[in-house]
Formats: C-alpha cells, sequence, structure tokens
C-alpha cells in the first residue's frame, strides 16, 4: 500500500490510515527521507489519527524519522495520538527516550512547526 | 476450539501475525467490557511480546483467552506466548527495562508487564521462553 | 456418633421451637434490638431465621445460614442498621440455646459435655458467616461511596479558550490518579486545549506515588500537545519531594493557582490588562 504524501507550502504531510506492517513502516520512512531532500522540505507532519495503537517499535520508528529528518534540515511535529495511546505510551516507559514534538491535530502541528522553525531562523540571526 | 470458550491461538512467524494477534486480542477486550484505554494497554501489550518472538525466537504463538482470579471475584483477559527461541539469561536485568542485544527487548518486556496486572515469565537459556500476562475488569 | 447428637439438638431446638423462639423476640425486644419493626414483620423474619438455624444444626450444611446471612446484612446495610441489631439477635439465639441445653441436661453431666461439644463449633460458625457478610457487605458500600465521590470530586474545569484547570483534593491513590489522567486527556482533546494547571493546593500529602502519577501526566499530556503547569505544592511537599529524589526539573511549577494562570496566559500570548474605569 502506498501511503500518499503531501506538498503544503514547504511541510510535507503524511497520513497514516491503518495499521502498518513492518515492510510498510521501513518503506514509508523512506519514501519520507527521500521526499524532503527532493523539495527541500522545511518541516514534516505525520499524522496518527487512524492508528489506535502505537507499540514501542512504532514509537521508535517515529523518533527515528524525527532524528533523521532534523540532519536533513526539517523538523517533525507528529499529530493526532489518540488519548488512549498517549497513557499506554507513557505506561510502556517510552517517555525517557522519546523526544518527538507533537501536537493536537494538523492545524496545531502546523502552527507549531511555524513556531519551531521560526525559533530557529531567529536564533541563526543573531 | 468452540466458539463459547473465547479462545484463540495465533501463530507468529512475521510481523503481518502481530498485527493479526493485536486484532484478536483488540477485539476479545472489546467484547469483555474493557474501556478503550484498557483494551489498547492489553493491544499493545500483545504487540511488544509478539514482536519479542519474531526477532528472535523467529517463531512461537500466542493464545487470548478469557480468565477469572484464583478467588473467582475478578474476570479479565489471560494472553500467553509461548517460542523456542534462545531463552533469556538475565530476566530480572531485561524487566528493568536495561540492555538487551538488539536495544528493543528491554522496553518490549517491561513495557508489556507495566501495562498488565499480572506478568509471569520462565525462561532457560536454549529452551525458549513462556509469558503470560493478565488484565482485570476494573471494578465500576 | 457426633452426627447424632446434631440431630439431637436439632430435634431439641424443633420441639420446643414455640418456647424458645418466644422467648428469644421477648429478649430482643426488651434490649431495644427490634425497634421500628412491627409484630407480624418480626414475626415473619425470626422464624425464618429460626429455621434456618434448625436445619443447619440437622444437616450440618451452611449454605443456607450463608445465604441468608447475604440477604440480611445487603439490607441492614442499605437501612443503616447497627451492627448490634445483627449480630446481637444471632449472640441472643445462641446464649437461649445453651441455657436450654444446661438446663434440660442439669443432670447428665457426660450427656451435656457431649451435647455443648457439638453445640459450640456449630453456633461459632453460624455467627461468624453472618459477621462476615455484614463485614463484606459493608466493605462493598464503602467502596462504592469512595469511586462516587471520587468522580465528584475532580472536576475539569475549562476557564479560558484552551486552558483547563484540575484542582486536586484529597489523597490521591493509583486507582484514582489512572482515572484522573484518563478524564484529563478526554477533556484536553473535547476542549482543544493547550495548557492544563494541575493545582495541588489541596492535596494534603505528595509522595513518590503521586509524584510519579503527576510526572506521567505531564508526558501523557504533552503527547496530545498540551502544557502542564503544576501549582500549589506546599514547602512541606517540596522538601518530600526533594528528599524523595524524583526528578521534577521537567515540571512547570508555580506558587499557586493565580501565578500559574498567568503563567499560562503568557505561553499563549494573551495579554492581561487592567482597563481604567
Amino acid at each position: 500500500m502506498d501511503i500518499p504524501i503531501l506538498k503544503i507550502e514547504d511541510f510535507l504531510v503524511v497520513t497514516i490510515q491503518s495499521e502498518l506492517s513492518d515492510d510498510e513502516i521501513s518503506k514509508l520512512q523512506e519514501d519520507i527521507l527521500l521526499r524532503i531532500k527532493d523539495v527541500g522540505a522545511t518541516g514534516l507532519i505525520i499524522d496518527i489519527t487512524a492508528l489506535d495503537i502505537v507499540d514501542s517499535f512504532m514509537g521508535r520508528t517515529l523518533s527515528n524519522v524525527a532524528a533523521t529528518a532534523e540532519l536533513l534540515g526539517a523538523k517533525t511535529v507528529v499529530v493526532g495520538i489518540r488519548p488512549a495511546v498517549a497513557v499506554t505510551l507513557v505506561e510502556l516507559g517510552i517517555r525517557v527516550k522519546w523526544n518527538v514534538n507533537t501536537a493536537l491535530n494538523l492545524e496545531r502541528g502546523r502552527k507549531l512547526l511555524k513556531q519551531l522553525i521560526g525559533a530557529e531562523q531567529r536564533g541563526g540571526v543573531s | 476450539m468452540s466458539e463459547d470458550e473465547e479462545m484463540t491461538k495465533v501463530n507468529i512467524a512475521s510481523s503481518a501475525d502481530i498485527i493479526a494477534a493485536r486484532g484478536k486480542g483488540r477485539e476479545l477486550a472489546m467484547k469483555m467490557g474493557f474501556n478503550v484505554v484498557d483494551q489498547t494497554k492489553i493491544t499493545t501489550a500483545i504487540s511488544e511480546l509478539t514482536r519479542n518472538i519474531v526477532t528472535y525466537a523467529g517463531k512461537g504463538e500466542v493464545t487470548i483467552e478469557k480468565a477469572q482470579s484464583e478467588t473467582g471475584d475478578k474476570n479479565g483477559i489471560v494472553v500467553v506466548c509461548v517460542d523456542e527461541g534462545p531463552g533469556i539469561k538475565d530476566i530480572g536485568l531485561v524487566l528493568k527495562g536495561g540492555v538487551s542485544t538488539s536495544g528493543s527487548l528491554g522496553l518490549g518486556l517491561s513495557g508489556a508487564k507495566q501495562l498488565m496486572d499480572e506478568f509471569e515469565i520462565k525462561s532457560k537459556p536454549g529452551e525458549g521462553t513462556i509469558i503470560t500476562i493478565k488484565k482485570w475488569l476494573r471494578r465500576r | 456418633m457426633s452426627q447424632n447428637l446434631e440431630r439431637e439438638l436439632s430435634a431439641l431446638f424443633e420441639d420446643h421451637a414455640d418456647q424458645l423462639k418466644g422467648q428469644w423476640i421477648t429478649e430482643m425486644r426488651e434490649s431495644g434490638l427490634l425497634e421500628q419493626m412491627s409484630d407480624v414483620e418480626t414475626e415473619a423474619r425470626y422464624t425464618a431465621l429460626y429455621n434456618t438455624v434448625v436445619s443447619t444444626f440437622r444437616t450440618g450444611e451452611f449454605e443456607d445460614v450463608e445465604k441468608y446471612a447475604k440477604i440480611i446484612t445487603e439490607e441492614a446495610v442499605m437501612h443503616d442498621m447497627s451492627v448490634e441489631r445483627i449480630i446481637g439477635g444471632i449472640l441472643k439465639l445462641r446464649d437461649i440455646y445453651e441455657r436450654f441445653i444446661f438446663s434440660k441436661y442439669r443432670d447428665d453431666e457426660e450427656k451435656l459435655y457431649q451435647l455443648l461439644d457439638s453445640y459450640e463449633p456449630i453456633a461459632n460458625n453460624i455467627l461468624t458467616i453472618v459477621t462476615m457478610a455484614f463485614v463484606e457487605e459493608r466493605e462493598r458500600v464503602i467502596h462504592e461511596q469512595q469511586r462516587a465521590m471520587m468522580s465528584l470530586s475532580t472536576p475539569v474545569l475549562q476557564i479560558r479558550e484552551e486552558i483547563l484547570v484540575l484542582p486536586l483534593i484529597g489523597t490521591v491513590d493509583s486507582e484514582r490518579a489512572e482515572q484522573i489522567l484518563e478524564e484529563l486527556l478526554d477533556r484536553i482533546v473535547e476542549v482543544e486545549a493547550s495548557v492544563v494547571i494541575i493545582d495541588l493546593t489541596g492535596v494534603p500529602i505528595i509522595d513518590s506515588l503521586v509524584a510519579n502519577h503527576m510526572i506521567k501526566t505531564v508526558h501523557a499530556a504533552k503527547m496530545l500537545g498540551a502544557d502542564t503547569i503544576i501549582t500549589g505544592i506546599s514547602p512541606a511537599n517540596a522538601q518530600t519531594l526533594a528528599g524523595l529524589g524524583i526528578d521534577i526539573s521537567m515540571l512547570i511549577t508555580k506558587n499557586n493557582l493565580r501565578a500559574g494562570l498567568w503563567h499560562a496566559d503568557k505561553m499563549l500570548g494573551f495579554k492581561v490588562r487592567i482597563e481604567d474605569r
């Protein structure tokens, strides 16, 4: 299954619509990073509203994508984590290593990305 | 295996089987009346344990069914994961969420333990691992 | 042998049922155990209990007593009856039987002791069953009431767009903390909150359990995009936390709810201005 990666302004938006197998996850990971490089995106939003479970493997994958995207010059925000998934991730103990930016929904995610990028640019000028 | 026994067995050999096992777990948990948070915790615990099977043992099986506490005052769900893989040498260390060769076993086991009410592990190096986890319905 | 004794006892109690039951009811009435109960009700209720006890001696099975105990204690707890009233009645019957056995076999000492030996364990067992049923029923009701109080005492208030306030009052155990966390997260999604203020002014003791739940809550809220401000930690509790060695450096803490609100407004870019009047 191909997962569409949309470009909105300078951002890429990926909406995960169903549970993914490991192969699909690694392919998506690859596709995202290639697209970031291709279009010179400064931001990436991953929408996981449709996921009713995020295990430690998926959690680590999201964290890896964010770290790699950062190296390519793009900030990442994960949006749409459900309350039950948030409780579970915290119980799993994933917070120890999880440094992924998060926002409630797409709109908030875009707002947060703009803030993150703006802060970096201001920091770079001074 | 009859319908009303509510017992499901899934053979685990690939990541597609992990998704199948999760689906079965969620289905039974929902049917038994677990709330959404507990459904998610149970499903995630199944995901962690079955992934360990795929990663370390290659194959194994998981059974999911209804459970009752010994005193008979609590109902819940029990998940048993069995493999004949390499086993675990230092269970204590792994359960602390500490190191493992792939860097993921620790979080998987200790995570599954955190998410459930009961956790029991039997493992011998070279002979495989049996992990039993349970979660009880909350009194409402 | 001993079964014969028990059968003898039950026959004895059955043959003298009218006399013993009458004496029992009179004694209870004198001790004020039967207030607010009509004569008809009293007669019906204690005849049933009397027969249950007699049949227990006859069969040696305690199932009927257990059933009876469950029904009577449920009723008793619901109507807020006292312990004396439930247990007192059984105690009185025990004494009446014992006195009756004494008076009947006073001249045959050997027989008397044999009968008492088989009487006492059964009588005590009946008493234990009823007492335990009463205690269990009370505990069940207390637990239920605690749950009801819990949900009443943890309101999640929306005080401005994007700001939620959760004033915690009373002690927090694991079960309650879990419930609060789940409710809070649902509310964050519902009102699209960006900042949550948890006020601990009403929490007398913050131990490591509460602190760890607090930290979990902060992380989970953050995953939904909401920052958390903790307010109202008393100096004593702050000292405890420092002593426990729990890392709270990642928490935003403010002295009181007012300071917390001020900070929340600042985070959201609100400016509070006092207008000239």
